[in-house]
């Protein structure tokens, strides 16, 4: 007779067998033909550019925290709704039960919400945006000049273009 | 348990007064909060209660140790006025985070469910390393709240590891129910018990800075703002010490030979290193740093030691060193404030020179606390530290008993450093401005401290 961790055992060497006949299955009865825009990254044709490992902006790491804090405020509601619904404990209690658990949860629900209308009021919600700087050149021909000359020579958009490119 | 609702409610409540434009009332409000906590406290005074389906277990002792702890904790608070006074500070949310943490003390040190104690270190640790880092434009600061924070992590995760090897061997988080499982199987217990009590060890011993897991202890103390390493100092070790002994001295006792050994060996290696290295330190707040890792050697002592009186000599040695710490921080915060040097504050030795020729009062405070600290006669601290070697001596460790008192006078030259400072040597001429309310808070930690020293059995027959 098998244990109850016995059977996870079997679960896992199955899982093992399984995924290696798939894929040693599937490399033999393949053709191999490979060239190079089949082994690129991206089937879609985008190139890959630069590292992964890139400092990220502070400001990700604010939202992240609080989708965190919800997330893990929605997993409690689960195991919460099916004690709440339990028409057993219900009945017994003449139907104080689900109040009782109502309350208890909109305490907690409320506790968050407090936290995330602290958040909001001190402005970790709002998007900082960059202040852009604009390069100034300190010379004694005037700023109309420069326009003039921009538009004339201007690139005449392509349609193929993307439109960021002319910016 | 209506102290841990009140004070996370509380701490709610003073967030939300920060978007007042006046800073004026949190202060008042934050002591009256922590009085409130105090008082609701007692209301279990006498009794055997257990909270929150057998999550929590209230008795004499846990409230001894709340009150220590908030005791500390109003102190560290009525000695805050400086935030006021600062622009960049934030006094609504260090005063939250101060009541926040306040709920884990509580939680470690009436726990009855070792889910519970976990939680607790959690929040207590967490609203810790936030406080480390409080002074967000000093590096010092950061690197403190980096350090802790990573080792602190690991420290709680090997201790939440030791808790599922607990739950492994017995079948419960139970302090009790592990207790009945030693005593049930006293000849064929699991190894997984003796790993979990291991590694338990080893995450309580890091949070209370015992060697040899005591090595953030120096850079975090010195560099986290003044006033939360004295909360640090005292508020996390007696709560830390409060949750040791709970689960040493209920679910552990059964198998005191196996731990006894490893314990001792730890005890002595703090007291050598905390002491030690103190007296090469040229910064007080360092020197007070491994003072506080030698003072973990001590109160380990009566753990190791453990008894009838361990509980009560426990108490007693908290109370006397979060008394003694909290009033040499106190002075340290003016004076370092004051006399500045170039690279801003000054918290090193010669800083109090001269001290008690301009402020005597601050000179005296100082005096007794060194001396509470130093375990001589009249002080609290004599009194600590003879009912903690009692234990020792109860228990037949005589050996352990030899090493402490030698640590104990490798430990009053450094603090002797201070009152030689203070008293013999020239200074600046100019007196140190205290404000009222502040002198009023450190000359009842002095009277305390005194009181203690000289009717040591005020405190007897409450545990």
């Amino acid at each position: 007779m098998l244990s109850d961790f016995g059977i996870i055992l079997l679960f896992i060497l199955a899982a093992f067998a399984f995924i290696s006949l798939v894929l040693f299955g599937a490399s033999f009865l393949r053709p191999d033909r490979p060239n190079v825009e089949k082994m690129s990254t991206y089937e879609s044709g985008e190139e890959p550019v630069g590292n992964a490992n890139v400092q990220f902006n502070i400001r990700f790491y604010v939202v992240a925290l609080i989708f965190v804090l919800f997330d893990v405020e929605l997993v409690f509601l689960f195991p919460w709704a099916t004690v709440f619904g339990q028409k057993t404990l219900i009945n017994e209690t003449k139907g104080l039960w689900g109040w009782f658990s109502l309350a208890e949860m909109s305490i907690f629900v409320l506790t968050l919400a407090l936290g995330l209308a602290y958040a909001w009021v001190k402005g970790y919600l709002s998007w900082v945006k960059p202040q852009q700087k604009i390069p100034t050149v300190d010379t004694k021909v005037p700023q109309s000049l420069y326009d003039q000359v921009n538009k004339k020579y201007q690139p005449k958009a392509k349609a193929s273009q993307p439109a960021s490119g002319t910016v | 348990m209506l102290p841990i609702i009140l004070l996370s409610v509380f701490g709610i409540v003073l967030l939300f007064m920060g978007f007042l434009k006046s800073k004026v009332l949190l202060l008042p409000a934050t002591l009256v909060f922590i009085l409130a906590a105090l008082a609701t406290t007692f209301m279990d005074w006498g009794k055997t209660y257990l909270y929150f389906q057998n999550m929590l277990l209230t008795n004499n002792l846990a409230i001894l140790f709340t009150t220590i702890v908030l005791l500390s904790a109003f102190m560290v608070v009525a000695l805050s006025n400086s935030f006021i006074e600062d622009e960049q500070a934030q006094p609504a949310e260090y005063y939250a985070l101060l009541l926040f943490s306040l709920v884990g003390a509580i939680m470690m040190i009436s726990f009855e469910n070792l889910i519970m104690l976990f939680v607790g270190v959690e929040i207590l640790s967490v609203a810790m390393y936030v406080l480390a880092g409080s002074d967000k434009h000093s590096p010092r600061s950061n690197e403190a709240a980096l350090k802790y924070f990573l080792m602190g992590a690991f420290a709680t995760g090997i201790m939440l590891f030791g808790i599922a090897l607990l739950y492994g061997a017995t079948g419960t988080f139970v302090v009790s129910g592990i207790k009945s499982y030693v005593y049930t199987n006293a000849y064929g217990v699991s190894l997984l018990l003796y790993m979990g009590i291991i590694l338990l060890l080893i995450g309580m011993l890091f949070k209370v800075s015992a060697a040899p897991f005591h090595f953030w202890t120096p850079d975090v103390y010195d560099g986290t703002p003044g006033l939360f390493t004295a909360f640090m100092s005292t508020v996390v070790k007696t709560a830390g010490f409060a949750a040791l002994f709970r689960v040493l001295s209920v679910s552990f006792v059964g198998v005191y030979s196996f731990w006894w050994g490893t314990l001792a060996a730890l005890t002595c290696l703090t007291l050598l290193i905390g002491n030690v290295t103190a007296v090469y330190q040229t910064s007080f707040k360092r020197m007070m740093a491994y003072s506080s890792i030698s003072h973990a050697g001590y109160l380990l002592i009566g753990l190791t030691a453990l008894g009838t009186q361990t509980k009560q000599a426990l108490v007693f040695y908290s109370l006397a060193y979060s008394l003694a710490t909290i009033s040499a921080f106190g002075v340290l915060l003016v004076v370092s404030r004051q006399r500045q040097d170039t690279n801003g504050v000054n918290e090193n030795f010669d800083a109090f020179n001269g001290l008690a020729r301009q402020n005597p009062l601050l000179g005296f405070v100082m005096a007794v606390s060194m001396l509470s600290l130093a375990g001589i006669p009249l002080t609290a601290g004599f009194w600590g530290k003879f009912m903690i070697f009692t234990t020792a001596a109860d228990k037949g460790i005589y050996w352990i008993l030899v090493f402490a008192v030698l640590m104990s006078t490798v430990g009053i030259y450094y603090y002797f450093r201070v009152i030689i400072a203070m008293y013999f040597r020239e200074g600046a001429a100019e007196p140190v401005k205290v404000a009222p309310f502040y002198r009023y808070v450190l000359i009842a930690a002095t009277i305390l401290t005194l009181v203690l020293g000289l009717a040591p059995g005020l405190l007897e027959g409450l545990v």
